[in-house]
């Protein structure tokens, strides 16, 4: 049998099962696997050898994945804060610090950045921000996710036949220009105040961006990779899930990365009309007490979020769209 | 019995320009072709003599104006309905084909309409599949059982020599290897008809030379049919068993050669330089009278 692992290939006797997302180096370890004459070719005597070896994978799961987590959050926080950026945030750093504390600039307008991490600290303390954080989370990703499960396969539809987009697209190209803040008043006299309202902002103001860009990028698949599929005798079923979606992924992600910073902004919006949680409530509350040291913890909380989902999602195209990167 | 029989195509193409005229050129006009079974046939021609879109048509990635064409007995695409058919035939066609493409093969099932393999000067490898993936898929595609799969994919591979490539992605392989992977994937197939346009163009002339050796080492004692489109003179007369010019502006069959010479060939033969010199002649003289935007 031969069975593709990670590409790979392991051949035992003459049965079939077949592994994915087995690490080959580990499989070489254990002293019934000899390499064989190929380099990609492992020959294992039993199969049972195999099964135990694969439940011991099972049961180290969690270890792969917090190894995986530890090496993406190094990559994320490395890749961004590199000495060359360091050397033009930390004076800027400084200078938050230093001149509202040397009354160069209005102390109540700009409150120094050790005043705004103490009050950072205070807020966590209260646990309440905390709360509310969890709470924009909540709306947020349901409205995100609402918005990917939607568009995508919409986009996908409509970048594969054009039949079906000569029908549906212009609808959404006419209601697309309506700016999402503009539909608040309607959403709140359907919905009321509340999370059904939010999560349908979020969704509308990161819904555009998603479908318009999966669109794009599967429309423009080479139609060469088409044309092979076909004279292979794909069915256009096959031909979706194997040549449209695979080569638009990384556009597709992309696009996930825009819907994530207007779903953000709606995010905002929406906690700001209508709400009694959240860092939009949160940044609105703020205003009317004059404290700026916390709107400035919420916009930097926004500011994180979105930095870390987009550092997420860059994470999930690297390892997803394996084959860009090559090499 | 022929493998590929072409009656009478023509295909045009109709532009709207911006001025809302309608303006058309002819890039193949009336064609008819007979192809045996087993043999090696190049098209030549000047540039822009519809050499591509013929070969397109033999694959149906695209449909006549005019005409059929029959690979292996079974008419390729459905011509379209023709300017003087009636509207209810116009109707007909177009409510046939009003949600799924003329060109695909069906919506859920994976089924090929006829028995060809199609290889292009990008080599058209799935950049998103490893070598070992890519042949797996074109045979999962013709419906061959999950085990053969696998050994047939070997087999065609170790043939090629990319046998120690199988978990690389195209990416990481050079020009030469991704034409012996589309070559594979090709042969794996095993097809009554493999289409090439110009397969070896993009690589260098001594990998090119060594793919050709190795084309008609794999295809040997096969009754596979291989239409090659190319520019390279050498390539046509050292591959092909019989040659046909194409002149341009229309797309026309000019000339046919049938090459009796024995194989296996040597490069740069008497024989050969001969027919290159004959078919450089010919082609030279169709380029003249295109003016300035041939070539």
């Amino acid at each position: 049998m031969v069975a593709t692992i990670k590409g790979g290939i392991i051949l035992i006797r003459n049965k079939t099962l077949a592994f994915f997302r087995i690490n080959i180096v580990h499989l070489l370890r254990l002293p019934f696997v000899r390499k064989a004459r190929n380099r990609d070719i492992l020959s294992i005597e039993t199969p049972e050898q195999l099964c135990c070896e694969v439940q011991e994978f099972h049961c180290g799961a969690i270890k792969r994945i917090l190894r995986e987590i530890t090496s993406f959050l190094k990559g994320a926080i490395l890749n961004t804060f590199t000495p060359a950026f360091l050397v033009i945030l930390v004076p800027l750093l400084l200078l938050w610090e230093l001149l509202p504390r040397f009354g160069i600039v209005n102390y109540a307008l700009i409150p120094s950045l050790s005043t705004v991490l103490l009050t950072f600290w205070e807020m966590l303390a209260q646990r309440q921000f905390l709360h509310d954080i969890g709470d924009s989370m909540v709306k947020f990703f349901a409205g995100l996710g609402l918005a990917i499960v939607v568009a995508v396969p919409l986009g996908v539809i409509t970048g594969w036949n054009v039949a079906i987009r000569k029908r549906i697209l212009p609808l959404f190209q006419m209601l697309s220009p309506i700016p999402p803040p503009a539909w608040v008043p309607i959403t709140i006299i359907f919905f009321g105040v509340g999370f059904p309202m939010q999560t349908f902002l979020i969704f509308l103001g990161s819904f555009y961006p998603i479908l318009f860009n999966t669109f794009g990028a599967v429309k423009d698949t080479e139609p060469r990779y088409l044309a092979s599929a076909r004279s292979f005798g794909a069915s256009e079923f096959t031909l979706i899930l194997r040549v449209y979606i695979p080569s638009a992924l990384g556009a597709i992600i992309m696009s996930i990365r825009s819907g994530v910073s207007a779903g953000l902004i709606m995010l905002v919006i929406a906690e700001m009309y209508g709400g009694s949680s959240g860092i939009g409530f949160v940044l609105n509350e703020a205003r009317s007490f004059f404290n700026v040291p916390r709107m400035m913890v919420g916009m930097m909380t926004l500011g994180f979020i979105g930095w870390f989902l987009v550092e997420i999602l860059k994470y999930a195209e690297s390892k997803l769209v394996v084959w860009k990167g090559g090499r | 019995m022929y493998a590929i029989n072409v009656d009478n195509v023509t295909k045009f193409f109709s532009v709207i320009n911006e001025d809302k005229t309608a303006s058309g050129f002819t890039a193949v006009s009336s064609v008819s072709l007979k192809i045996e079974t087993g043999k090696i046939i190049s098209l030549l021609g000047p540039s822009g003599c519809g050499k591509t879109t013929f070969l397109e048509m033999l694959g149906g990635l695209q449909a006549p104006t005019e005409g059929s064409v029959y690979v292996d007995g079974k008419l390729v695409l459905e011509t379209p309905p023709s300017i003087d058919s009636t509207k209810k035939e116009k109707r007909a066609y177009k409510r046939k084909y009003r949600f799924i493409s003329p060109l695909a093969n069906s919506m859920w099932r994976n089924r090929p309409k006829h028995d060809i393999a199609m290889m292009f000067q990008d080599y058209a490898v799935f950049p998103w599949m490893t070598v070992f993936q890519n042949v797996i898929f074109a045979l999962k595609l013709r419906n061959v059982p999950k085990r053969e799969r696998r050994e047939r994919a070997l087999h065609q591979l170790k043939k090629v020599g990319l046998d120690n490539a199988l978990s690389k992605y195209p990416a990481q392989l050079s020009g030469g290897m991704k034409q012996r992977l589309a070559l594979a994937r090709a042969l794996a197939v095993q097809p009554k008809v493999i289409l090439m346009d110009e397969p070896f163009a993009a690589v260098d002339i001594l990998t090119r030379e060594r793919l050709q050796d190795e084309l008609l080492k794999l295809i040997d004692e096969t009754d596979i049919t291989i239409v090659l489109v190319t520019h390279d003179i050498s390539e046509a007369v050292y591959l092909s068993d019989e040659i046909v010019v194409f002149s341009a502006n229309p797309g026309t069959i000019r000339n046919k050669f049938t090459l009796d010479i024995k194989r296996p060939r040597r490069r740069n033969s008497s024989e050969a330089l001969e027919y290159e010199e004959r078919i450089q002649s010919l082609l030279k003289y169709e380029t003249k009278h295109l003016g300035d935007y041939a070539i």
